[in-house]
């Protein structure tokens, strides 16, 4: 695979989170490393955690989020992460690998947590999103943290965020103190139908 | 309280979080959640400012609200009788209706002595033929309460005259413009002032006018229509200048007694001084805010946020590197289909982001009769002059493909 011909795409969330669109699969699955300790034999994960500043690497299909703690611009930062993406995917060795499984001590473990997600998906938060021709998947439980993709008319909705945090945060939280967050790792600028779009000043 | 319609959403939202605020949410239509969530979503009549205040305080019999927050034209207003009826920190009802009305605020204005165009109120029944042979050309014809520019036209004699009043009637037909009732019927007709133009980002407390950014605005605005295009700052223009434009839009903020929060104001400056032409009692408009940035790294809506609450304000100084925001002109009428080059636009050195707010199979409607940008490009460097060049350079890759409106 030539790594120079590897599209990327940025999609900056906020000063602190951005998302990079890679024009093919980078893992099949979802794994997010919530520190740098988590990295190692994971060859994208490595070189990403070698660029200064970054926090926290959330993989999902063709798509790279990174959080970063510093307030150096996306546009100077991106570059590194391109190339790093690049390099990662030029290898010989997968670039993400799976997470081992974890080991819980009194406390719900990612796969409990999951399963309870889900649930809560199902029974509350999907039939009321439905009513607004919307669908939130339940990607993954990594670490405690929600890892969920909004479809349908939440994708691109202009309430998409109020959605996320006003609603299903809370009633994620309310009912599953364990989470310890919730990751959108939605591409909402693909959104074609939102239920509300933004329209004005 | 954030309309379904607002760009801003995600900006405020987020904004909260970072603030540790309990932020409840009220927007004119419902959320799915609000059964569910009712200490976090809420459902207000915007369009009944008194209502609105009504239902807030019933939910502050069950909810604790230190602080309530408008961040557009409309929820301004009534963010103003929430604080009114609660008894919270906010500004004059009465003010904020005023800088929400083309003429109204003129009228304050030009009573404080503001120097702003000379003006005429004119009703869209009146004899066109006889108000275009009493106008002095150039004029623009402007409606009363659209915002973003919509429906504003510039006429060079009266034959242009009466065609841009007509055409913004039929603007304030559309059902969107036809809500505004009485200030539909009407229309202003301003002198036209040439000169550069600049939109002033200020925040008031307690009267005081802070400036946070002061833009200038590199594409000259002459018309016939005003579509925004670039916003770049800090100003280029001579430190006086600069300093007679703030006294002239905290002069004008006072005329309406406006005195705090954010405030947005567009001026002019030519050989006979500063121009207020609008003042808003809002931030400034569409995904423009991130331009802004603080020292202390701070958005611009945790600023009002924090305003709004008293908290301590932090840094009001930007940042040093310079910043710009470019509205993506709409490159015409039609269905957009794709938008091409957002990658290459987003590498020209010195962008920072290319946001496209446009969805697939939207209408794109050009002005006078549109008001949404298809999208926005932010670019910080060294200087003003650098930002611009990014900015400019990123547009020149985007095409926005579209098919041709059959309807």
């Amino acid at each position: 695979m030539a790594s120079s011909e590897i599209r990327i795409t940025a999609e900056p969330v906020d000063q602190r989170r951005c998302k990079f669109l890679v024009d093919r699969p980078v893992y099949q699955g979802v794994r997010r490393f919530a520190s740098r300790a988590e990295a190692p034999g994971s060859p994208l994960a490595e070189a990403l955690y070698a660029i200064p500043g970054v926090s926290e690497v959330i993989v999902s299909a063709n798509l790279v989020t990174v959080v970063k703690d510093t307030d150096d611009p996306w546009q100077a930062m991106g570059k590194s992460v391109g190339a790093a993406i690049r390099q990662a995917l030029a290898g010989e060795a997968p670039a993400v690998v799976e997470k081992a499984a974890a080991t819980s001590a009194g406390r719900l473990s990612d796969d409990e947590l999951y399963e309870r997600v889900n649930d809560l998906f199902e029974q509350q938060v999907n039939p009321m999103v439905a009513r607004h021709g919307g669908r939130v998947e339940l990607i993954d439980v990594q670490d405690a943290v929600v890892l969920l993709r909004m479809g349908g008319g939440c994708q691109g909705c202009g309430m998409a965020s109020v959605t996320l945090r006003q609603g299903i945060e809370g009633i994620v939280m309310e009912h599953l103190p364990e989470v310890k967050g919730i990751v959108d790792v939605t591409d909402h600028a693909s959104g074609a139908n939102p239920y509300f779009a933004s329209a004005k000043k | 309280m954030l309309p379904t319609a607002t760009y801003r959403t995600t900006a405020f939202v987020e904004a909260a979080r970072r603030l540790g605020v309990d932020l409840t949410v009220a927007s004119e239509e419902p959320s799915t959640f609000e059964a569910s969530r009712p200490d976090a979503l809420l459902t207000l009549e915007f369009s009944h400012p008194t209502r609105a205040a009504d239902q807030a305080r019933a939910f502050a019999t069950r909810h604790q609200v230190d602080g309530v927050l408008g961040v557009d034209d409309d929820t301004v207003i009534v963010a103003a009788e929430i604080a009114r009826a609660l008894g919270l920190a906010g500004n004059d009802v009465a003010a904020v209706e005023a800088a929400r009305d083309k003429y109204r605020q003129r009228v304050l204005m030009q009573q404080h002595g503001v120097a702003i165009p000379s003006f005429q109120l004119h009703r869209l029944d009146e004899d066109l033929e006889g108000i275009a042979r009493s106008v002095a050309y150039p004029c623009v014809v402007k409606p009363l309460r659209l915002s973003a520019s919509r429906g504003v036209i510039r006429a060079d004699d009266p034959r242009a005259f009466v065609d841009a009043v007509q055409r913004l009637a039929a603007i304030l037909k559309q059902p969107d413009a036809a809500a505004c009732a009485d200030a539909a019927a009407s229309f202003l007709v301003e002198q036209y002032v040439p000169g550069v133009e600049v939109a002033l980002e200020g925040l008031l407390t307690s009267g005081a006018l802070h400036v946070l950014a002061l833009f200038d605005k590199p594409d000259p605005l002459q018309g016939p229509f005003f579509e925004e295009t670039i916003y770049a700052t800090p100003s280029m223009l001579p430190a006086a200048t600069q300093r007679a434009l703030r006294d002239t839009a905290a002069h004008a903020a006072r005329a309406i007694g406006l005195t705090r929060g954010p405030v947005h104001a567009e001026l002019r400056w030519n050989e006979r001084g500063p121009w207020l032409i609008e003042l808003a009692a809002r931030p400034i408009g569409g995904r423009c805010g991130a331009a802004l940035r603080f020292q202390d790294g701070a958005t611009l809506e945790e600023v009002v946020i924090r305003e709004a609450l008293g908290l301590p304000l932090g840094s009001l100084s930007r940042e040093d590197a310079a910043s710009g925001v470019m509205m993506i002109p709409v490159p015409g009428a039609g269905i957009l289909r794709e938008v091409r080059g957002v990658a290459e636009a987003r590498a020209v050195p010195g962008v920072e982001d290319v946001v496209i707010t446009a969805h697939r199979g939207q209408a794109l409607v050009p002005w006078p009769e549109g008001s949404r940008y298809p999208g926005f490009i932010f670019a910080r460097g060294r200087a003003p002059a650098e930002v611009v060049s990014a900015l400019r350079a990123a547009h020149r890759r985007l095409t926005f493909v579209r098919d041709r409106q059959t309807d």
